[in-house]
């Protein structure tokens, strides 16, 4: 597959760096990445120098005897192994770093939060034919990924699996029901679809880092086309008016208005829908993330996102005052690894933990205690376990929710993770031998040996501690 | 069918060797690679056209595509040149129109498509020729086509109407028919021969 082309090549590419004769190649990387760090953020010029340092360098590749006698496939790594190494190093310099960008992630973030509420596939002209809201979370779960990752082409490659996922399932579709083959007119309303139910976080910033930092030579054909589809998706989402979607503007500002009540009602609802959440380790958490939601509630309702001006006149410079106070809300919905992390915490300085989990009768068997009797009791705890994970999850306003199936169904998923691990770990390494000055960018991974533990008690299902820690290192 | 054979295709987007010298190298006068891009009403065939002129010469082997919305497909022309089209296929309803500009951007030749059994969609397909017109790169390609030709007794717009208006606007103009695959390959080769030449380097 692709992604193991480029681990290898990035494997290749450290490996050839360590080569005495590639100093000069380390010298000029590190001084290129430590020049960013005397400069304010500027996207066209640092985007313009990137891409140009890339393109040097590559052809320098082309001409050194390190890749002598090389295939235009192992210059191609090379390349791909210089872009990730050099934009992982940069990502936290450069990923939304104006307070422009950051400010309209954060209003897409909420304009699709609500709009998912209510939006149905008709009102974006999907036929009934190719309607499968079921296996567009699989679409959805790709996209959501996107902020895994550093690497513009890993961030890219996440658009493009979504891609062709929906491609997937339309041409399967069409093949059921004969009906001709999709085309634009079936995907990207599908698109527009899946990317508003995935609502993830930053969307704005990641399409803004790839469209900058993605090697040029590399954003072409295939990847260029469906990467214009998810910008104008982005477009579409956020003109998205009464018109748009064939309402009526007054069921369409009712819908929005009913949408912000649903979201803020959800987390006074919380009681009554986790039993879960109700144990004494839970309160805090709990507390907290009503009391965050009430705080979003009430910057909505300043800002008013029902009303809200056009995209140009949202540009004025009227709002930046109240800027800060807009962006709060948001980043500080704690996100559900923060919770689970607190949770464990608590749970460890409790006294009697142990009865905390008498609720549970089957968390301490063993595979030899269970009689097939139990497999629908299990199954329905289960059952009951996701739909309340889900809820919650929905209830933050998380993209994780749909993690959960993920880690369950997907072993696959699991293991292009441990391997995206290790090439993070190594591009860690090559740091700590040639680059010391630049400092990290990797996010800090919060959870500690003991909390993991309580933690893969608490709930196996819930692997993704990782995955959770990267997020968050991610989006500061 | 009758025409030049096409040349298996073989990107993928990330392929290294030849297309790779267009995105900087020189200009290669042998070996186009061009931006092609479809708009026209939603229904009218837009995709397609572009699949019955793809599956032509259809490879198995080439699993890289991911649907119809983008295809590429290599042609060979007599003079021993070879085309390469990237197709991008644009969403027709009317919600979407305001972000053609995203995709018609940068494209060499844009193929406008309607369905002779609706006024409706030449009406559309006019609209899109005064876009282009106005807001797409000035020496672009416009190909105007009427579509669905082997349905003539539903025949709404005649074929008078058709070259009429792209003979006004200095237009190529054809029917087709996705379905019998009528005109299909003849639509791209003469696309091909109106493609503006890089000039040949001295050498």
């Amino acid at each position: 597959m692709e992604n193991t082309d480029v681990l290898l090549g990035l494997h290749d590419f450290l490996e050839r760096m360590r080569q005495p004769s590639a100093a000069d190649f380390v010298k000029s990387i590190k001084s290129f990445i430590v020049s960013f760090s005397n400069n304010a953020p500027d996207p066209e010029r640092d985007s313009a120098a990137v891409q140009e340092f890339l393109a040097n360098m590559e052809a320098a590749f082309r001409a050194h005897p390190l890749w002598a006698g090389c295939s235009e496939e192992e210059l191609d790594s090379a390349g791909e192994g210089l872009e990730k190494y050099v934009m992982t190093k940069l990502f936290t310099r450069v990923f939304a770093s104006l307070p422009d960008d950051v400010k309209c992630d954060e209003e897409l973030y909420e304009k699709m939060a609500l709009v998912q509420q209510f939006i149905r596939p008709e009102n974006l002209d999907i036929t009934p034919t190719f309607q499968n809201e079921t296996s567009w979370l699989l679409a959805q779960k790709e996209l959501q990924k996107i902020n895994m990752y550093k690497a513009p082409r890993d961030k890219l490659l996440c658009i493009l699996s979504c891609c062709k996922v929906i491609n997937n399932l339309l041409f399967n579709a069409s093949i059921a029901s004969n009906e001709n083959p999709p085309g634009a007119d079936e995907f990207l309303p599908v698109l527009i679809y899946v990317t508003i139910k995935a609502n993830p976080p930053q969307l704005h910033s990641n399409l803004l880092y790839i469209q900058r930092y993605r090697s040029q030579s590399r954003l072409v054909a295939e990847a260029a086309y469906f990467f214009t589809n998810m910008l104008s998706a982005e477009s579409f989402i956020s003109n998205i008016d009464a018109k748009s979607l064939s309402m009526e503007e007054s069921e369409f500002q009712n819908n929005m208005e009913s949408a912000l009540a649903l979201l803020s009602g959800l987390s006074t609802d919380m009681d009554g829908l986790s039993n879960l959440n109700d144990q004494n380790a839970g309160h805090l958490p709990r507390e907290q993330l009503i009391d965050s939601k009430h705080q979003a509630l009430n910057s909505k309702k300043e800002k008013e996102p029902v009303n809200r001006p056009k995209s140009s006149e949202r540009k004025s410079g009227s709002k930046k005052v109240t800027f800060a106070e807009d962006q709060a809300p948001i980043t500080k919905v704690p996100s559900l690894s923060e919770l689970e992390n607190k949770g464990a915490t608590m749970l460890l300085k409790e006294d009697k933990a142990s009865q905390v989990f008498q609720e549970y009768p089957y968390l301490f068997a063993n595979v030899g205690d269970l009689t097939i009797n139990d497999v629908e009791d299990l199954l329905n705890n289960y059952k009951q376990l996701v739909f309340k994970y889900v809820c919650l999850s929905k209830g933050l306003g998380s993209t994780s929710a749909s993690q959960l199936s993920s880690n369950f169904h997907t072993p696959v998923v699991d293991h292009a993770e441990t391997v995206k691990e290790t090439e993070d770990q190594k591009i860690a390494e090559l740091k700590d031998e040639s680059d010391k000055d630049t400092g990290t960018n990797d996010g800090p991974k919060s959870v500690s040996v003991s909390e993991e533990g309580v933690e893969s008690h608490l709930l196996q299902v819930e692997a993704d501690a990782h995955q959770g820690g990267k997020n968050d290192g991610n989006s500061q | 069918m009758g025409c030049a054979a096409s040349v298996p295709d073989k990107s993928s987007g990330r392929s290294g060797g030849l297309n790779n010298l267009e995105n900087g190298g020189p200009p290669d006068a042998k070996n186009l690679r061009v931006k092609l891009v479809l708009l026209g009403d939603s229904g009218v065939g837009k995709s397609c056209i572009v699949l019955r002129f793809v599956r032509g010469q259809f490879d198995p082997t080439s699993k890289v595509t991911v649907g119809a919305s983008f295809l590429s497909q290599t042609i060979a022309l007599q003079d021993s040149t070879t085309v390469k089209f990237e197709i991008w296929d644009t969403a027709g309803q009317e919600r979407y129109a305001a972000l053609a500009p995203l995709y018609y951007r940068g494209a060499a030749v844009a193929v406008i498509v309607y369905d002779i059994t609706s006024p409706e969609s030449f009406t559309k397909a006019q609209y899109w020729v005064k876009e282009l017109q106005k807001h797409g790169s000035p020496d672009i390609v416009m190909a105007l086509v009427g579509n669905k030709a082997d349905l003539q007794d539903s025949r709404e717009v005649p074929a008078q109407d058709g070259i009429d208006y792209a003979e006004k606007n200095g237009m190529f103009f054809i029917e087709t028919s996705a379905k019998t695959a009528d005109n299909i390959n003849q639509l791209f080769q003469e696309i091909a021969k109106r493609l503006p030449r890089p000039s040949v380097p001295d050498s």
